[in-house]
Formats: structure tokens, sequence, C-alpha cells
């Protein structure tokens, strides 16, 4: 094998010279020259290769962030259904899971893509409260634009030291809890603490500043053809991708889930009803932090199948990293193109086997 | 045999109480009374439906008929009755049920500090007191997989205790033990008995039946069989059920 | 304290009627507390208001004659196409694939006896005998297809014959016939070049649901022996070996099959001589196969990691060298304890079939995708279109986990 792996790598090395394959970098600072659809990062097609790859990457980014924060909440749902003493919900999860993991995910894509393309054309599109447009260019809501990038620097730093001193706060009154036994709850203090000191924040940012921090940008029609601007607009590709994604996947987080809070015995729950332990706090003490540890090892794995499935986006007009690096190849050489992204996914890949881990550590425990 | 005091107080009444799952009858109209600081040695064959009896004592399992009261609160579905009452029920389970996650201190000091609202230092005096009782002061610190199955139980009776309960219920508590593991346990709980406590034991320790239990309730085919004080039960029998199963296991 | 207790009343009695029958049922399942109660009643809303829409839709107001008039490209792409098979009929060779499949399966029943696989190998049969009864013109579905697909019911008869008269029914005969099966299938729908009748189809042609059925059995067949190897060398003591094992494994596990599949379209040319004859179809086999083959390799290596050392031991102390040890000791088993893995692996393999599309393979997702933009009329029932496939997909992934499912009950796996 060795010496197959060998024959290979020179025939590649050969096959580089011999027939004049282009490679190296030098290409990262040419300007692409490409559009790309939809992107989270300001891009212009003047931009460098080295720019545009990482408005790509960017994309796979937040469509992966997003999708596992959804799918996650979706799959824990089912999975916790699945689990119900209530035949009809279990039931139901059940079907839910067989039938969205077993369709491959290209397929669920186009379904929900052709299902968005079936939408209105923009004037005759659906609209609520003059605040929400939904159309066959997408869905677009409001959203929060910057008035002064000075003041909204300054509440973005408020708005820090807010979420710092919520915690703390939660951590004062968790600690004065366990020495004294009693105290309000300290979750709910804590949030209070960090709503108040931004919005205290706010105030004070906006009469130093005159005005408020941030605006709100409306989406509204504009120009001859009705052309939905400001607000910010998910396109229908991006729509239906993580319609797809977050289905396909919850499917899977679902099962894994179940598994997992199954995975403890039901002496574990008898012995701390029998303790007096009400059903929130044995679900919140001794089930999660049991099923906890053999639930994350494999729903990591299911986030990096998310972040990997997102690949397919290209199917359906979203400008994710393969799909960008894949027009890339056209005019760039394939071969470092393919090493760059090999790297952008294992730096992915890594980040999220890292959170894990250190979740795993902290929740270890004594086994010899 | 522990002192009771006579005309004491039922402390647990059970009348007619009926249990099924699914078709099948598993208590078949169970009436007995328990006093305060009695300490009750259930008995039979398996699948009689003993350890079935003692769950619904504290509503791990619900009975569909008759009823039972368990300090003055009738048992139903009213969540915080059963709260109530779980909380002055303490149980020890055969396979001991310890949280692994959780070190032996906190699985002692979970319930006190969660349900009682007791502070965490005090909850913990408490817990090494009683771990003291129950003679492993050493390994608070441990988790319960670093322990063998005697100190297990031993914690897990402690963990009961914690709760300060004022009734003990013991599922078949030495079944899982290897034998020198199983004096470890018993001698707690006969220190436990002599001190007062109210408790209701399923086990074939007939060695600690003889010298612990107030009385014995021979079980057998989802009801009592017979019941009396031990002596009775070992010398004199009156049911047949009885004498063939006590030639059984003696 | 009373001796004796009072008389006993020991017979069993049927609970009462609020627990029993389906008044029972339904309050233990549907309405046992008031959130249990709740929960039912706005499951019944969600599932109603669902079933309601989509019975409706389904229908009413779904176009599904996009399904009709795609019929067989679906199933062989534009295998026999006049672009394909030029001046020929070349229907009858995935149709004879399919004929030797059936005979398989009747070879199993004959080999198995009855029970389950009896009613699969009779249902599947019938079931494609069913499809010669479709409404179609004899213009568009010709005498000679409808005999040959009710040609399935026979043989679904003779392979049991096979089994139960000839040498060939025992499971190592099933297996070699298997083989067999699949060469003369690659052979058949390939075609032989200078031989009438036989003339080659160009893998450029190949297509629709059958390209999907040759990827994934290659690719399973394949994926698992080669998977096998890589666990192995990843538990090697040559350090090149396992550093080797490692990369290749994590690298394929690392990136997504998509960049793979076009990737392999500038790479895999670099690294055979220039001479070296190969197609994309060559190339999507060879990435989906080791892409799986890395997957399952992690598998093995876990049923692996979880075996009792005690085994291995028990072996050596036998007298067994090394290499027996591992292939008929520790193999076995942990391939065993990993069957649930590797079948789930199979059937992601099957759902990643379909995206050869990158490298413009016209699998049956993409071939109907295209056809829908080549005919736009046909855009507004692309729902019913991808639907209808998704349920295609799902019968087969179903079905693999169905059997996979019965399989790990015969041989108690998860059962302790």
């Amino acid at each position: 094998m060795v010496v197959l792996v060998a024959w290979f790598v020179a025939n590649v090395g050969n096959a580089i010279q011999d027939r004049d394959i282009p490679h190296g970098f030098s290409f990262l600072d040419r300007e692409y020259q490409t559009p790309i659809g939809q992107h989270f990062l300001p891009y212009e097609s003047s931009d460098t290769f080295l720019y545009a790859f990482i408005v790509g990457a960017t994309n796979t980014l937040i469509v992966s962030v997003v999708g596992v924060v959804l799918a996650t909440a979706l799959g824990t749902f089912i999975g916790i259904s699945r689990l119900s003493t209530n035949w009809l919900a279990s039931k139901a999860a059940l079907v839910y899971i067989e039938f969205f993991r077993n369709v491959p995910l290209l397929i669920q894509l186009f379904f929900w893509f052709y299902i968005v393309l079936a939408l209105p054309p923009v004037r005759d599109g659906y609209v609520v409260a003059d605040r929400l447009y939904l159309n066959n260019a997408g869905l677009s809501i409001p959203w929060p634009s910057v008035r002064s990038a000075d003041a909204a620097l300054a509440w973005i730093g408020l708005a820090t030291v807010a979420v710092v001193a919520g915690i703390a706060v939660h951590r004062w009154l968790v600690r004065r809890e366990a020495r004294t036994g009693s105290s309000p709850d300290p979750l709910l203090i804590g949030v209070m603490t960090t709503f108040f000191i931004g919005a205290v924040g706010w105030l004070v940012v906006g009469a130093a500043s005159g005005g408020a921090p941030f605006t709100t940008s409306l989406p509204a029609p504009q120009g001859a053809f009705d052309r939905i601007s400001g607000g910010f607009t998910m396109s229908g590709g991006l729509m239906a991708l993580m319609a797809g994604l977050v289905m396909y996947t919850a499917s899977f987080i679902a099962e894994i889930v179940r598994a997992g809070i199954q995975s403890v015995s039901r002496g574990q729950t008898e012995a701390a009803r029998a303790l007096g332990l009400s059903s929130t706090h044995t679900l919140r003490q001794v089930t999660f932090p049991q099923a906890m540890r053999l639930i994350v090892p494999p729903l990591i794995s299911q986030y990096l199948n998310l972040t990997k499935n997102s690949s397919l986006a290209g199917a359906i007009g979203y400008s994710d990293l393969t799909n960008v690096a894949k027009t890339m190849t056209q005019t760039a050489p394939a071969i470092s193109i393919f090493l760059m992204i090999m790297l952008a996914y294992l730096a992915l890949s890594l980040t999220y086997s890292l959170i894990g881990n250190l979740y795993n550590r902290h929740i270890s425990f004594g086994r010899r | 045999m522990a002192e009771m005091k006579d005309g004491a107080e039922d402390i647990i009444v059970c009348r007619d109480v009926h249990k099924w799952y699914g078709d099948f009858h598993a208590l078949r109209g169970v009436t007995t009374s328990i006093k305060k600081a009695e300490v009750v040695v259930v008995f039979g064959p398996s699948g009689s439906g003993k350890s079935t009896f003692i769950r619904t004592i504290n509503r791990l399992e619900e009975h569909q008929l008759g009823e039972i009261i368990v300090n003055g609160i009738k048992l139903t579905n009213d969540i915080r009755n059963i709260d109530a009452i779980r909380r002055d029920v303490g149980m020890v389970f055969q396979s001991f049920n310890l949280f692994p996650h959780l070190t032996v201190m906190d699985n002692i000091t979970l319930a006190p500090i969660k349900v009682r609202k007791v502070p965490r230092a005090e909850a913990q005096q408490v817990g090494n007191d009683l771990l003291d009782r129950v003679g492993i002061s050493d390994q608070s610190d441990k988790y319960p997989a670093q322990l063998s199955g005697g100190q297990q139980q031993r914690v897990a009776i402690a963990r009961a205790l914690a709760m300060q309960p004022n009734i003990m219920l013991f599922d078949e508590p030495t079944s899982a033990l290897d034998p020198e593991m199983i004096k470890e346990v018993l001698d707690v709980m006969q220190e436990l008995a002599s001190s007062g406590m109210t408790m209701i034991v399923v086990s074939h320790e007939m060695g600690f039946a003889r010298e612990v239990a107030n009385r014995m309730i021979m079980f057998d085919l989802g009801t009592i069989v017979e019941e009396g004080p031990p002596e009775q039960i070992f010398e004199d029998p009156q049911n047949d059920r009885t004498k063939l199963f006590l030639s059984q296991i003696l | 304290m009373i001796a004796g207790a009072e008389p006993i009343n020991n017979s069993a009695l049927r609970p009462p009627h609020s627990e029993r029958g389906f008044v029972g049922w339904v309050r233990a399942n549907l309405f046992g507390t008031w959130y249990n109660s709740l929960l039912t009643v706005a499951s019944v809303i969600v599932i109603g208001a669902i079933l309601l829409f989509g019975i409706r839709w389904v229908i009413s107001d779904a176009d599904w004659t996009v399904i009709a008039t795609l019929g067989g490209q679906m199933i062989i792409g534009q295998y026999n196409t006049e672009l394909a098979c030029p001046s020929q009929n070349c229907f009858w060779r995935p149709q004879a694939s399919l004929l030797l499949v059936t005979i398989l399966l009747g070879m199993a029943w004959g080999v198995a006896g009855g029970g389950l696989t009896k009613r699969i190998a009779i249902g599947i049969s019938v079931a494609l005998a069913a499809f010669a009864l479709l409404p179609y013109s004899f213009e568009r579905m010709g005498m000679d297809v409808r005999l040959l697909l009710a040609a399935n019911i026979p043989a679904v008869g003779l392979g049991w014959a096979i089994a139960r008269y000839t040498p060939l029914g025992t499971g190592r005969g099933i297996a070699l016939s298997a083989i067999a099966v699949f060469l003369v299938t690659l052979i058949l729908v390939h075609g032989v070049p200078n031989v009438p009748g036989l003339e080659p189809v160009p893998v450029r042609h190949w297509g629709g649901l059958m390209l999907n059925l040759l990827l994934a059995v290659a690719g399973i067949v394949i994926s698992l022996p080669v998977g096998i190897v890589l666990a192995m060398g990843r538990r090697s003591r040559l350090p090149v070996v396992k550093l080797l094992c490692v990369v290749f494994i994590e690298v394929f596990r690392g990136v997504p099959l998509i960049t793979l599949l076009f990737m392999s379209q500038v790479l895999v040319p670099l690294a055979f001589p220039e001479n070296f004859p190969q197609n994309s179809l060559f190339r999507a086999g060879v990435v989906i196969t080791l892409f799986s083959a890395a997957y399952m390799a992690e598998n093995v290596r876990g049923g692996l990691q979880a075996l009792h050392p005690g085994q291995a031991e028990a072996a050596r102390a036998l007298g067994l060298p090394g290499w027996q040890t591992m292939l008929f000791i520790s193999l076995p088993q942990a391939i065993r304890n990993v069957i649930p893995a590797i079948v789930g692996q199979f059937i992601s393999l099957f759902k990643d079939t379909t995206l050869v599309y990158v490298i413009g393979m016209l699998e049956v997702v993409a071939i109907s995708r295209a056809y829908i933009q080549g005919n736009t009329e046909y855009l507004a029932s692309a729902k019913e279109l991808f639907l209808f496939l998704g349920l295609v997909f799902w019968v087969f992934t179903y079905g693999m986990s169905f059997v996979s499912r019965r399989v790990e009950k015969h041989l108690g796996i998860g059962v302790r």
C-alpha cells in the first residue's frame, strides 16, 4: 500500500511538471472578477481571490453556526417527543425521523428550493405588516443598521460589560445560594442585570451622541421593479438550504438525543424521584448530565456533517465555500485551491472537535 | 429485636390496594398497617408483588384501587402530595442507583440542597456525619464507580437518610452484594432500626429478620399470605405456602 | 399483632374498566395528565392540519404528469436513446441484469427456506412485474419491455429451484453467484466491442436510478474490505503505514464528498499515467468508495476497540499467530458488533450517489432536474417530482434499515 501511495504521489508530482499543470499560490493577490450571490461580508468583483475565498468561507461558517443551533433545537425537541409517554407525540416524532433521515439531502434541498421558487414574484409577494416581505427573491426582514460607527462601538463595548456583569452577578448568587441555602433566582437576576446595564448604556450613548446607536433598517419596495431594499434579505437559495439542512440534521440529532436519554437507567430517575427531587430537578441534575456524555461526541460529528453537507448549496444557488472554490478552479490552479479547501474544512472540524472535547472533559467523571 | 412503643399510631395504612401491569394483576388487595418505629420484613417468592408493594408506598408505582395513607397524607395523583411523601420516605434500591456523575458527597447533598434548600455547608456537615455513621467517612470525594458494592449501598443509605425521613424502604438491599459485603450493610440497617426508624425491608436475610424485625409479612401471588412476629413465623407458621417457602430458603 | 391475618383472596381480577381496553389505552397514552392532554390536543391540531393540507394537495392540486412523462428516463437515464445506442434497442440489457438480480433473490429464498426472505423475494418480483401493467401506450412501452418485466416472476421461481436442486444452494454459492451477477451486469450494461447486439454504450450515457444502484453496489462491496484494511492499518505498529492510514482517513472524513468529487476530475487523472484508461464514472466510483471506506474504517476500528482483550489473549494462548487472531477472532466479532453502523454507512453511501451530479453524471435526481429545467412547463410540478423521488429513495433506504434490524435481532446484537 505504501508503494501504491508513493506511486500516486510521484505520478502527481511528475504530471505537474511534465504536463505543465499550473500550481502555486501567486493567484491569491489577483482580482477574482467574478460575482458572488448572497454574501455576508462586503464583496466587490474587484476584490482578490484570497478575499473572495474568505467571503465563501464566511458564507459556509454562518450557515454552519445558524444551522447547528436550529438543528440542535429542533432535534432535541423531536428526540424528547420520541420518548414522550404521549403515544401521538412519540409516533409523530418517529415518522419525522424515519422520513427525513432516509431521503437524500439533495432531494430535500431541491424540494424546498422549488417551493421557494414557486413563491409569487416581488410585486405580488406576501407582506406582513409592512415589515416582512416573502417572495421568490427571498425573505426580507427588518435588521439593525449602524447610525454612527463611534456610538455603535461604544454601545457594543457597554453591552459586553453588561454581559460580563450579568455572569458575575449570576455566579455570586449561585455561591450565595450554596452558602446560605436561599437566594432569589440567580439566572433571572443575572439576565435582568445584563438587560438593565444594556438599556441604560443605550440611553447614555444615545444622549451623548444625539440619537440611538443603532437604527432599524426596514425592508421596502423600491424603484421601477419594486425590488425590496433595506433590512436583511435571505435569498431563496439560503432559505431552502437552511430548511433542508436543519430538518435533515435534526432527524439524526433526535436519534442521538433519544439514545442518550434512554441510556440513563430507569433506576437513576427512580432514585432521584424517591429522594423527592421534582421532575425538573431530576432531568437537570440527574438525567441530562449523564445523557450528555453519550450525546456530545456523536452530536459534534453531526455538526461536522451539517457543515460538510452545506457544500450542496451550490446545487441551489447559494455561494458556499465549495461552490466559490469550484468556480475559482476555472481561473486558478485547482491543486492549490484543493489544498486551501482542505485546510478550511479541517479548521472548521478542529474547532467543533475542540469545543466538544473541552465540554467532554468538563463533564467526565471518575471511571476506573 | 428493636424496642417499639405499644399503642403508637399507624404511620402507613394500606386498604385493599390493587395494582395491574396491563392485564397482569400484581397486587390483589393488600391490607395492612405499619406503626411508628416498627421494623417490618417483607418476604416471599419472586414475582409475588413484594417489591411492587413497597414501591407503591412512595408512589414509584401507581396503585389503581384502594387507598394508601402515609404520614396522614392520602396518596393521589396530586403532585404536591407525592413530593411531600417522597421527602419523608427514604428508599434504598437493590442496584444502589447512586448517581455516577456525582461524588459521594454530592450524591448525599443533592436532594437536601435542591429540595429542602439546606445551605451547602450545612448539608455537607450532615453528609459527613452520615458517612461517619455508615462507616465510610474517608470516601466522600470519590465517585461511586470507585467504591465496592457494600460501600456503594452504604452511601445509598446515607443519601436516603440525608433527607431526614421518618420512614425507610429497603428493596432487597443486599441481593446484589457479595457475601462478605452483606454484613456491613446489615449492620448499618440494624443500627438504624435500633435508633427508632420506621423500616420496611424486602429481604430474604432471615437472620436479620429474626434479630431485628418486629413483624414479618409473607407475600404470595400479590397478597399477604401471613403476617406475624418473627418467632411465630419461624416456629409456627400457619399457612402451608409460608411453610413451604421457609423450608426452601432456610 | 394478628397472626394468620385475614382470609386470603387470591384470585386474579381483570383491571378496572378505566385501566383496560381502548379506554385504558387512551387514558394511559394520550390523557394521563393535564399536560399530556394538552400535548395530545396540540399534536392532533398540527398533524390534522398537515394531513388535511397534504391530502388535499396530493389529490386535487398536485400535478403528477411529470413523473409519467419522465417515466423510464428516471430508471435508465439516456441509456436507450439514439445517441447512446445508435440503431439498436439497448433497453433489454438493464432489464436482463434485473432478471439476474431477481434470480439471486429467488436463490436467497431457496436457501433461507421461507419466512421474511420469501416474502421479500416474492414481494419484489411481483412489484417489478406489476410495472408491466403501467398504462403507457405500446409505442412508449413496448410489449418486449413488458414481457421482460413480467419475467421477474418466473425468474424468482427459477432462482428458488436453482437453490433447491443444484449445489449453488448454499450461502457461499449465493455469494459467488452475486459476484458473478454483478460482473455480468457490468458487461451487459457496458457492452462488448464487436459483438452484435452488445455494442458498447459510453458511460456518459449511463444514468437514472440504474447508475445510483450500480455505484452503490460497487461502493458497498468494495468499501467494506478497504475500510477493514484501513482500520487495521491505523492500528499498525509500523509508523509509516499508520501515518498514511490516519492521514487518508482524516482527509476523506474532513472534506465534503462534493469537494472530493469535483477535485477528482482534476487530481485522479494526474495520479495515473497519462494513457491509463478512465472516465468520470470510474472516478466517481473510486471517490465514493474511498470516501465510504474512510468512514467504514472508523466504524470497524470502534468495533475492534470495544472488543474484550481477553478474546485476543485467548486466541494467542491457543497458539494462533497475530494475523490469524485478527482474521478469525477479532475481526469477525468486531464487525458483527458494528453491523448497525456499517449498514448506516451503506445507507448513507446510497444516498450519497445522488451527489455525482457535480461531475455531470445524470443519476436520477440530476436527470429529473435537467428535465425540469429543459421543459419549463413542468417547473411548477417540481415539488411533486422531488417528493416522488424522495419516496423512491425512502423505499430503498428504509428497506435496507428494516432488513438490517431484522438481521440484528436474529444475531442478538444490542441484547445483553
